[in-house]
């Protein structure tokens, strides 16, 4: 159910989400040594090991970026140590470059990458199929459904890993991390982690040239092993559904055949339920290398065979090259969907179509009529947290600009991507981590207006660094917006290297962002602090109007973090109010800010209210507000009309309240 | 294989994934199968937050249908009929009676994309038209009755726990609360629990 099940050395049942049972599972397989960078949906596996850290002897780090964390843990197993690394989608394109060179040169020690993909695209930029990875590296991939399939593969994956020496992948998507279940927890027999000598592990790393030649054969010969291996793996399971009930085996030649794999398959099950009929599954866990002798005799006798998996045809292709005389379903035969999550009615549709059974419900007109009854709501999008600097942030830049059509405004991955949502909606790239200093470096080639970039601390050291080292080598005209808000937000406000703390809340060491800056020979470097937003627009102005490569850095800790750091240190949000007498219900506190915590009254006065359980008392409202209606409540009880924002300032407050009684 | 079918939803940081474990928990604890889907993410920003959970034997998918669901618990009424379409024909709505206006609505009211604010009534106005039942609970009185403002979700676990009756043992979500509350606040919590049970009898 939570943490707490993650680490209980109690035998028993526990309800927990996949996330938790993969770190439940990697623990009790002794895992040794960790290392991610935080991405959706995988990232609960980071939080999970951080706390896990605390009780048990391992060693974990949150990295700089994906291919840092695959270094990591690949180093760990050079010497033995069971080491884990999960990544989202697309983090596997950045670690890619050193996951298709390990594969060549293959690991001693159990090494596990878990690559989590996003169909539908829920919180990525993409709906990458992470699948190609393990074919086109020559990596072993397992794929679970469940949470409990999750803990045993992450068992067997090192086991598999171990006795082959290669790195093996694990792939799941969004709808299996974030499933909760129920798992068994079994014994914790950990060892404590301890150092060993290199010289008597030794052996080469290495892959160029002839090196590499040779480590391609070694490669091909591995996989052919692995593939005999795993032929008849448990992992892969023939399954029969007689219209209603789920079982080990039955079935005949006349049904239909569905091969299957990851959440589809409990799709598949509970189409063929209200379908009411009846099938013979073959549902793969080992993706690669593909089960062919096992999919040739599924297939053996069975004239349709449809294949039900989300994403590219990445099974269907096989099962289509290796059978004949069966007619194959699909995507290619365009039944099934490329694009988007499936569900249990996309599944019933392509079903039904495909041996004419009528489906029992029409899902796509009770969804019609239902969703009409709800026209009459607002969209309710994600937005800037009460508090949150960005918005603040991007409150002086606006302005600093003027009419936003004046410059290209290059955005970058980061909870500032909510920029380019309705309604302000303003983005005019929006690619992937870092991609917003390369792409300013062209369009600045290109575009009469100015180039603006913007970018997040965790993401300039992600993937940030090398663009503005191309900026400044290129004396390219472009000013470059660092937020600097301490933690990686988006994913949920972890550490990174521009943080003083390091995975699992212990003291690191701080990489400024300035002096990095000043080292790379960024010209102009300007410090703001984001609450500041009406001094700030002067300076944002200035730095627009240098001629290369200017930096302004706005400082200001997310508000989740840093007032719940602020509240565990004892302090009290003091919020903000609205002086009735005064506002003039111009709305200057509404207008391109959007802080959750201010509404409007309409049916009484117009004027704007501020919510006292969600304002967090930053202040910032109070100055874009002309009238002088907004004030701190601390100026009802004695206290001056300035935020609260650190235990020094509301220790001082606190003094002013005792005077004043 | 369909068993009993919940939507959760809400707004993203009001506590609706820790609604969902004391519901997961509680399952475990009466040794019922369960299984939950939820969406982390883009959603917590103050978005709409919606968790499945499936509660019964053979059930696999972590998704419900549309027109699946037995009942819809919302934490704020808006998301309730956002998420309408889950319910099955008849089904039950329970929802926190209250509405929380999104800054983009009062963006666009500021900007006269729209010339008011959408009300509680019309909302509940809407959910009625659909042919569902609809339970109300006022879970922040409840839960200030209770002591603990915070509590509004557990008074919801108490509504809902009264609509289940039959389905999970009260026992053990009142033991399941108990262990996911912070130690200080058990009490509390406890009495939002029983305050949200006999809301629903009422
Ligand atoms: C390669 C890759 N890894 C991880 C992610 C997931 N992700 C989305 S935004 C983000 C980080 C944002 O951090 P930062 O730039 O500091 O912005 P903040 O959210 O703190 O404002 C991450 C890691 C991603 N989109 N791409």
């Amino acid at each position: 159910m939570s943490f707490k099940d993650v680490i209980d050395e109690e035998e028993r049942e526990a309800y927990m989400l996949c996330n938790e049972a993969i770190v439940r599972a990697a623990l009790e397989a002794d895992v040794q040594l960790v290392s991610f960078y935080p991405g959706a949906p995988q990232t609960e596996i980071l939080d999970n090991f951080e706390r896990a850290s605390n009780k048990y002897d391992l060693r974990i780090e949150v990295a700089a970026n994906e291919k840092v964390a695959l270094e990591t843990v690949a180093g760990g197993a050079m010497l033995g140590k069971r080491s884990l690394t999960s990544m989202k989608s697309v983090g596997t394109n950045v670690a890619s470059d050193a996951l298709y060179t390990l594969a060549y040169t293959g690991l001693d020690g159990g090494c596990l990458c878990l690559i989590a993909d996003d169909p539908h695209a829920h919180s990525s930029q993409s709906e990458q199929d992470g699948r190609w990875f393990g074919l086109t590296a020559y990596l072993p991939m397992l794929e679970p459904s469940t949470p409990r399939e999750a803990m045993e593969m992450v068992k067997k994956g090192f086991e598999l890993s171990e006795e082959f020496g290669t790195l093996v992948l694990i792939r799941t998507t969004t709808r299996v991390n974030h499933q909760s279940g129920i798992v068994p927890l079994g014994p914790m027999d950990r060892t404590p982690f301890e150092k060993v000598s290199w010289k008597d592990m030794k052996r080469p790393y290495t892959s160029v040239g002839e090196l590499a030649r040779k480590g391609k054969k070694e490669m091909l010969e591995r996989m052919e092993k692995i593939r005999e291996k795993m032929a008849d793996s448990s992992l892969n399971r023939m399954e029969y559904f007689d219209g209603k009930k789920l079982m080990d085996e039955g079935g005949s030649e006349e049904e239909v055949g569905v091969i299957t794999a990851g959440v589809a398959h409990s799709y598949t099950v509970e189409a063929l339920s209200r379908l009411e009929l009846s099938a013979k599954i073959l549902k793969l866990g080992v993706i690669n290398p593909m089960p062919e002798e096992l999919i040739r005799k599924f297939c053996e006798g069975l004239d349709k065979v449809v294949v039900v998996e989300e994403l590219s045809p990445y099974i269907e292709d096989v099962v289509r090259r290796l059978v004949e005389d069966v007619d194959v379903y699909g995507k290619r035969t365009g039944h099934l969907s490329e694009a988007l999550e499936y569900d249990i009615p996309s599944v019933i549709q392509g079903l039904s179509e495909i041996t004419g059974v009528e489906a029992p419900f029409d899902y796509k007109e009770h969804c019609r009529k239902m969703k009409k009854y709800a026209e009459i709501l607002p969209q309710r999008l994600p937005v800037f947290c009460a508090g949150c600097p960005h918005r603040a942030t991007f409150w002086a830049l606006r302005r600093a600009v003027g009419d936003p059509d004046k410059v290209f405004f290059a955005n970058d991955i980061g909870c500032y991507s909510m920029m380019c949502l309705p309604p302000i909606q303003w983005s005019d790239t929006l690619l992937c981590m870092g991609a917003s200093m390369g792409v300013a470096a062209g369009v600045q080639y290109a575009a009469e207006e100015k180039t603006i970039a913007v970018i997040g601390d965790s993401t300039l050291f992600h993937a940030g660094l090398p663009g503005v080292v191309n900026l400044v080598h290129n004396e390219d005209d472009v000013t470059i917006f660092v937020l600097d808000n301490a933690v990686t937000a988006m994913t949920g406000q972890q550490s990174h290297p521009g943080n003083p703390k390091k995975a699992g809340g212990r003291e690191g060491k701080k990489v400024e962002i300035r002096p990095v800056l000043e080292g790379i020979g960024v010209e102009k470097i300007y410090d703001i602090s984001s609450y500041e937003v009406k001094d700030n627009v002067d300076i944002i102005k200035e730095a627009l109007a240098h001629q290369g490569v200017s930096a302004v850095i706005s400082h200001g800790e997310c508000a989740l973090y840093h007032f719940r750091n602020y509240r565990h240190a004892g302090g009290e949000l003091v919020p903000y109010f609205i002086d009735l007498n005064k506002c003039e219900s111009v709305h200057a506190c509404v207008l391109n800010f959007m802080c959750p915590a201010i509404s409007v009254m309409p049916e009484e006065d117009g004027k704007a209210r501020i919510h006292q359980d969600i304002c967090v008392g930053c202040g910032v409202c109070s100055k874009l507000c002309p009238k002088g209606a907004i004030k701190s409540t601390a100026t009802m009880y004695g206290g001056d009309d300035k935020p609260v924002l650190t235990v020094e300032d509301h220790e001082e407050y606190q003094e002013k309240k005792e005077a004043e009684k | 294989m369909k068993g009993t079918n919940i939507i959760l939803c809400g707004i993203g940081g009001e506590g609706l994934v820790m609604l969902s474990n004391v519901i997961g928990e509680a399952c475990r604890l009466a040794g019922k199968n369960v299984i939950s889907g939820e969406m982390h993410g883009l959603a917590q920003r103050s978005g709409s937050v919606i968790v499945h959970m499936r509660i019964g034997e053979e059930v696999l998918s972590p998704l419900i249908p549309p027109g699946e669901a037995d009942m819809i618990v919302a934490l704020e009424a808006m998301e309730a009929l956002r998420y309408l379409y889950y319910l099955k024909p008849g089904g039950v709505v329970l929802t926190n009676k209250r509405l929380v206006h999104p800054p983009g609505e009062t963006h666009d009211l500021v900007t006269k994309k729209i010339d008011k604010y959408v009300e509680y009534d019309e909302v509940v106005e809407a959910i009625k038209e659909a042919g569902v039942e609809l339970q109300e609970v006022n879970a922040l009185s409840l839960a200030k009755k209770a002591g603990e403002v915070r509590a509004q979700n557990v008074v919801m676990v108490g509504a809902l726990c009264s609509a289940l009756e039959g389905v999970i043992p009260r026992d053990s979500i009142i033991q399941a609360v108990k262990g996911t509350v912070p130690e200080k606040a058990v009490e509390n919590n406890v009495e939002a629990f029983e305050l949200g049970v006999d809301a629903y009898r009422d």
